[in-house]
């Protein structure tokens, strides 16, 4: 394969990716990106059909232990109490994610300071914000502007909302009676035709891609960009590790293709974007005599805080149809109400609430989510009290960082090119739990203010890991941090990590948003620091 | 998605007779709805297995004459022992009978729309002023300078913790 390094050579074509190709291959940078997965054609999705929900329990689930597609790899989740989701692509998870765009409030950037644990961030959420606006203009977010849960200024979502929904409206309704914070939610769907691209049509299917293109996802919204400004992008390319020379410096990566043969990729700078189990785990698998304990773990770190976001689902029922299978399955409202900490609850942090639409009828007789069956000649009432009739709050809880929640190397599971498979290790803290059952509680009272004549609680939904973080946070301190402010390693200093490695702590919040605006902020560094990088001769 | 008879070649005519013996007892016909053992024969169980080939194995397993000719036994030695087989065979029935046109119809389900947005309309939730009264109580983000709920105005901040 290639001879001459490229000047950057990137890992993972998902969301951190596609970011750092377009913006430095439009810098004029030699950019190469290695993924293991293939591009995806909008036909392919099956949202549109008549077999959605038997497919998105199969070939289009959220799991790649679910899939066991070739591209996927398998990962041991016995020992954890939440389920990794993802999924191996050019676009990566954002293929299969819901789009909920919200941003960290500033108070995430300062868990330690305020609320006396975890860590602080080595920068502030006002660093952040120009990059948060730029993404939003890259991906094409739509929303409303001067939500009070957030400082004020600056550049308003660049699209106009979209529609909250018949269910979205009873709950902002009953929001004002009980005086509780709520919002259209930010979503990076398009209202709008923009950038060439179409907007979304409501199916409710935006977890099993979008027939539209109106989601974004970097196939869409950056790599044809960083194509056309030179990058290569090569698919079906699996990493084994990254190597070293003398000197410390990362010279390339061994990859094998499809057929299992192996290539050497040089480059003078790698970016790992792989998310926060992939990038853990190939900086495991890269250890040598000169890295023992993997490649930039010095400080034992690397696969270590993992964070998944704790993630209950609370559904009302209503007498009413609202047709609540369709909709954008990013969210239609969200509400801060109960974000910030208050001790007298009897835990730190808080969640942000989400308002999803609901399935179809298979959903309704067999649930996903929170819910029952019911068989014999009830079934027929059940479906039709479900079916249309839900609204359903997602509560992400703010994962706090623990070093015992971690992503290890398998001694016995490998994936099918014979690679060691990732090994979680994760459970839910107490608080995580305190936090959950409170917000259940008030998101119930929500539900009933609104009409709810029933709700169905989901306490600790297992198949809720959309969320990955962690495993390599950054800090100043090369003693308890694997990268500095700006996402290199401390250990080398020709290896970035632009994923959700980086975090810190997990706010409470999706966090693609603020994936994609570190991931921007890191490459502007980049471009910035480009004559002062130190690279292998 | 049209497919061959090809995946139901693996289930053969015995267990086609136990799983609509299932089927009528999960989804029996009542309140207006047909039973799903009339709605789910060769055409329906042919579509779930094409889009689904993985479930074919566990549902010939699930159907297997060994288990007998009680269903609600069936189900109940299942859903103990062979979770995998038990939801299998549940899916295949209640994939079989909603994505049926009839069932739907009846349910009012006309499948995921795409619908048209009109995103220069006016927002209820704007003309009732719910907004408004979001913006009135005045800003919630706690402003990391002094751990306190940030100033709406001069003079004005409110205690979080």
């Amino acid at each position: 394969m290639a001879t001459e390094p490229a000047d950057v050579l990137i890992v993972g074509a998902g969301a951190s990716g596609g970011v750092v190709a377009r913006r430095l291959s439009e810098a004029g940078f030699k950019v190469v990106c290695l993924e293991q997965g293939r591009w995806h054609d909008k036909a392919e999705y099956r949202g549109a059909e008549l077999d959605w929900e038997l497919t998105m329990r199969k070939q289009w689930s959220t799991s790649p232990n679910v899939r066991g597609l070739p591209e996927d790899y398998p990962i041991d989740e016995r020992d954890a109490d939440v389920s990794p989701l993802m999924f191996s692509a050019v676009g990566g998870s954002m293929l299969i994610f819901a789009g909920a765009w919200p941003r960290m409030l500033p108070s995430d950037f300062r868990v330690r300071s305020l609320d006396g644990v975890a860590d602080d961030w080595p920068l502030t959420y006002e660093e952040l914000r120009p990059y948060y606006e730029r993404t939003d203009r890259e991906f094409g977010v739509s929303g409303m502007g001067g939500d009070p849960a957030y400082p004020p200024g600056g550049e308003d979502p660049p699209l106009p909302p979209l529609p909250i929904g018949a269910g979205g409206l009873k709950v902002a309704r009953a929001h004002t009676r009980l005086g509780w914070h709520w919002w259209p939610e930010p979503n990076s769907i398009l209202s709008v035709a923009y950038d060439g691209r179409r907007p979304c049509v409501q199916r409710g299917t935006c977890q099993q891609g979008c027939n539209e293109g109106a989601k974004a996802s970097t196939d869409l919204t950056h790599w044809p960009k960083a194509i056309d400004a030179g990058a290569r992008l090569v698919t079906g390319a699996r990493v084994r590790r990254l190597e070293t020379n003398a000197a410390g410096l990362v010279t390339g990566a061994t990859w094998l293709d499809d057929d299992g043969r192996e290539h050497f990729e040089p480059a003078r700078v790698v970016v790992l974007a792989a998310n926060a189990i992939g990038t853990a785990r190939l900086l495991l698998l890269s250890a040598s005599s000169r890295h023992p304990d993997g490649l930039a773990n010095s400080s034992g770190l690397v696969g270590r805080r993992l964070m998944m976001h704790p993630f209950a689902n609370v559904a009302g029922l209503f007498d009413e149809d609202l047709e609540s299978w369709q909709g954008q399955f990013g969210c239609s409202i969200e509400s801060f109400e109960f974000y910030e900490t208050d001790e007298r609850r009897g835990f730190v942090r808080g969640a942000k609430w989400g308002l999803a639409p609901t399935f179809g009828p298979i959903n309704a007789a067999l649930p996903s989510r929170a819910g029952s069956q019911a068989w014999g000649p009830d079934h027929h009432l059940h479906v039709r009290s479900h079916l249309g009739r839900g609204a359903n709050w997602g509560l992400f809880g703010e994962d706090l960082p623990d070093e015992a929640n971690q992503v290890a190397l398998s001694s016995s599971l490998t994936d099918s090119s014979g690679i060691p498979a990732p090994e979680l290790h994760y459970q839910i803290s107490d608080n995580s739990r305190r936090m959950l059952d409170f917000h259940i509680e008030r998101a119930s009272e929500s539900l009933r203010e609104a009409g709810a004549h029933t709700i169905e609680v989901d306490r600790l939904m297992r198949f809720s890991g959309w969320h990955l973080l962690g495993t390599a946070r950054m800090g100043d301190d090369p003693k308890t941090s694997v990268l500095d402010r700006w996402n290199r390693t401390h250990d080398v200093p020709n290896l970035y990590v632009a994923d959700g490695s980086c975090f810190v702590t997990s706010a409470g919040v999706n966090p693609t948003s603020s994936i994609s605006a570190l991931a921007l902020r890191a490459a502007d560094h980049m471009v910035e620091t480009r004559f002062d990088q130190q690279v292998p001769l | 998605m049209s497919g061959s008879a090809a995946p139901l070649d693996a289930i053969d005519p015995g267990r086609r007779a136990t799983f609509a013996a299932i089927a009528d007892r999960l989804i029996p016909e009542a309140h207006g709805m047909p039973s799903a053992g009339a709605v789910v024969g060769e055409a329906r169980l042919r579509f779930v297995l094409t889009a689904r080939p993985d479930l074919v194995e566990p549902l010939r397993q699930a159907l297997r004459p060994e288990l007998g000719d009680d269903p609600a036994g069936r189900l109940q030695t299942l859903e103990r022992d062979e979770p995998d087989a038990h939801g299998a065979l549940l899916l295949a029935v209640v994939g079989g009978y909603y994505t049926d046109k009839d069932v739907r119809d009846r349910l009012g389900y006309p499948g995921q729309e795409a619908k048209t947005l009109y995103s220069w309309q006016y927002p209820v939730y704007l003309e009732e002023g719910l907004i408004d009264q979001v913006l009135a109580r005045g800003p919630i983000w706690r402003d990391p300078a002094t751990g306190r709920r940030a100033e709406a105005g001069p003079g004005r901040t409110e205690e979080t913790t």
